[in-house]
């Protein structure tokens, strides 16, 4: 049952993930009614057009989405499925025609882009308005309505006003410099990005060395945790041992009486690794080590071997 | 009679000799080099000899269009080299590194990850010549990875800031690596006397296998929370080194510092080696390339020597750290931990320095995906 509501709600969790990159992701990002010198469309002509940005990393198919005007109608004008081009790219734009004539392909719109309108993308299942734009009345002659990113990390685009036209290409400030121009502007020579980096690596391995040099001590017993909870379950005779921040000294006292009476490696190696094991439980388990354990039962009188497993 | 004429000459001019340019057979040359010292002087030759065949691979002089080549669009050795383009690989041999390395070392003597911190400072002194000599920020990133002495992270981070000079950059990493006792040895015996050479540190404590778990998991964590930017090279290194010490997946653990590994490094070998054509590779930038990679070797190995000696000043008796361990902070994992011991035992015999220097290389491994990570962010 357990197996099942965790099955369930991984299930559910990469749903929610698989939304997040889904047509949610896609914006309004730009319209132009008045067109009399920017793109145009595949007839030669200037009509009025629609951009879709993609704000997500993942690629967005917009096929089965619809744009409308007209709030009471949200599936007004819908865009055709099975055409490979309606998938948006991570970041891409895609741009639509609206002279209301949707007959054209699949770009076109089948009502035309009018000022003082407000045009709405609405997802693939008819009811749900991802995003809109308000297309005011008296925009400049030659000027589109645009979104911009104020937040260029998280892609917000809040500032809507009308700009110079950019069809085919992401508006904002993110599309004008990249990052390593902005390094070459503001650190012409390096030093900073340098001495930041440096600070960054150290601060990084310094962090992890606090880290272990306290969960060392903690490990080698020179720091101790009381749990009261804990049981002495020790042997009578292991329970005599000493154990804290000497254990080492014995260990290695231990392994050199051996190694000086036997003269043997090995007899030094396995009482330091005794040692170890019943004074601290610290096993060191090496790949590869066969343990060999002893059977009380035969091959013709063991359970195991002459009963068939139930079948599940 | 003309007619079979015409098609010897036609044959003739899709052969390698009519296309041959003198820069082809300097590449080729090139690439014999690279296999006979991994042959004959045993230099890496895991990595350079995919790579110098790959050199040779990619320097056979032919007609264009054929769709073979490794720029071509869906030939059979562009499609392998998306995955150095689009840096699979490099994740992939961290996965196999992870699995292959044993912490221990570092996770007895944490102290000395700080020798793999002031290594890196390779990386970014290489930095700053590259943008000394005329390179934009990103391609200077690149570059300076060099230092860091990691194929696997040049890869991974030249594919991102600077693709154009992959090539130079990945073989001039794999070559330098390979060079790693040619290069590092005089430098650790003109930066240390010979009293600092006799110096023995304690032998490093017993590490249980609980903390070894353990030391995966936090590290990942913290690592990539400071630079989320190297979360694949960093990941992958964590997560085979988990599987390692996890006991319960041997056989992934196998498999990843096994098969998978060994299948990347072919790959990665022979497609990087390709992409060094001659018309691509054989230009000013890849000289300059190799000269500042070889700066940065040289830059890293001094900073970690020295640092060690800073910091002696500042230590006990009986806790001073044998700076021949200081060259080890440089990843080339266990390459330079290797030429600590060799070097510290010329001095003294007795004197292994072999398990203290393994805790500076692999904080190095940490260490440049790291420099990766906060050079991706910055400038990729």
């Amino acid at each position: 049952m357990m197996k099942r509501i965790l099955t369930v709600s991984l299930v559910i969790l990469a749903a929610a993930s698989l939304r997040a990159q889904n047509v949610i992701d896609l914006i309004i990002s730009e319209a132009m009614v008045d067109n009399t010198s920017s793109v145009v469309d595949d007839f030669g002509e200037h009509t009025p057009w629609v951009e879709v940005f993609n704000t997500s990393q993942g690629t967005v198919n917009i096929a089965g989405c619809y744009f409308t005007d007209d709030p009471s109608n949200l599936t007004k004008s819908p865009i055709v499925k099975g055409d490979l081009r309606t998938k948006i790219g991570p970041r891409q734009v895609a741009v639509f025609f609206a002279d209301g004539d949707a007959a054209k392909g699949t770009f076109y719109l089948n009502f035309p882009l009018r000022e003082g309108s407000t045009l709405y993308l609405v997802s693939n299942d008819g009811r749900t308005v991802i995003d809109s734009i308000e297309i005011p009345v008296g925009v400049p002659e030659g000027q589109s309505i645009s979104k911009f990113a104020t937040d260029v990390k998280e892609l917000v685009f809040d500032d809507i006003h009308a700009a110079a036209p950019s069809p085919r290409s992401v508006n904002g400030k993110h599309n004008q410099k990249s990052k390593a121009e902005i390094v070459k502007e503001n650190d012409p020579h390096g030093y900073t990005l340098t001495i930041v980096s440096i600070s960054v690596v150290f601060l990084a391995l310094l962090i992890l060395f606090t880290i272990y040099n306290f969960s060392g001590k903690v490990f080698s017993g020179q720091i101790k945790f009381r749990n009261p909870f804990k049981r002495n379950t020790r042997a009578a005779g292991v329970a005599s041992l000493p154990a804290g921040g000497c254990d080492e000294e014995i260990a290695l006292a231990i392994a050199m009486a051996l190694q000086a009476e036997c003269g043997g490696e090995t007899e030094a190696a396995i009482a330091l690794a005794l040692h170890r094991f019943l004074s601290e439980s610290t096993h060191d388990a090496e790949p590869f080590v066969i343990t060999i354990k002893p059977r009380s039962s035969s091959a013709w009188n063991d359970k195991t071997r002459i009963f068939r497993k139930q079948p599940r | 009679m003309g007619n079979i004429f015409d098609s010897l000459v036609q044959f003739w001019q899709f052969t390698g000799f009519a296309n041959m340019t003198i820069s082809h057979i300097i590449m080729i040359c090139v690439g014999i080099i690279f296999i006979t010292l991994g042959i004959v002087k045993e230099w890496e030759p895991l990595l350079l000899v995919p790579i110098g065949f790959g050199i040779i691979i990619g320097n056979i002089p032919m007609f264009p269009g054929l769709n073979i080549g490794v720029y071509e669009d869906g030939s059979v050795l562009n499609t392998l080299y998306q995955g150095v383009r689009m840096g699979w690989y490099p994740p992939l041999i961290f996965l196999g590194i992870g699995a292959m390395t044993d912490f221990s070392a570092l996770i007895s003597q944490p102290r000395l990850m700080l020798i793999g911190a002031a290594a890196q400072i390779g990386i970014f002194g290489a930095y700053l010549l590259s943008i000394l000599f005329g390179f934009a920020p990103n391609e200077a990133g690149a570059i300076g990875i060099i230092g860091g002495a990691d194929g696997p992270t040049a890869i991974f981070l030249s594919s991102k800031l600077a693709p154009d000079l992959m090539g130079a950059i990945a073989v001039s990493a794999y070559s330098y690596m390979a060079l790693v006792p040619v290069i590092q040895k005089p430098i650790m015996l003109l930066l240390t006397t010979k009293k600092e050479r006799l110096i023995e540190m304690p032998a490093p404590r017993v590490v249980s296998q609980k903390e070894k778990i353990i030391f995966p998991i936090i590290g990942f964590i913290l690592t990539a929370f400071i630079v989320p930017s190297g979360l694949p090279l960093l990941g992958m290194l964590f997560f085979g080194n988990l599987l390692k010490e996890s006991g319960v997946t041997r056989r992934l653990a196998e498999t990843a510092r096994g098969p998978l590994v060994d299948v990347t490094t072919i790959l990665i070998g022979l497609t990087v080696g390709a992409s060094t054509q001659a018309d691509k590779f054989l230009t000013g930038k890849s000289l300059l390339i190799f000269g500042l990679g070889l700066t940065s070797f040289i830059i890293a190995t001094t900073s970690g020597v020295l640092f060690v000696k800073l910091w002696n000043l500042f230590l006990k008796d009986g806790r001073k750290i044998n700076p021949l361990i200081g060259n080890a902070g440089v990843s080339a994992v266990p390459d330079s931990a290797r030429v600590s011991e060799v070097v510290g035992r010329e001095s003294n015999p007795k004197n292994h320095l072999l398990m203290h220097a393994m805790a500076p290389n692999v904080a190095g491994v940490i260490g440049s995906a790291v420099a990766a990570g906060i050079l991706l962010s910055f400038l990729g």
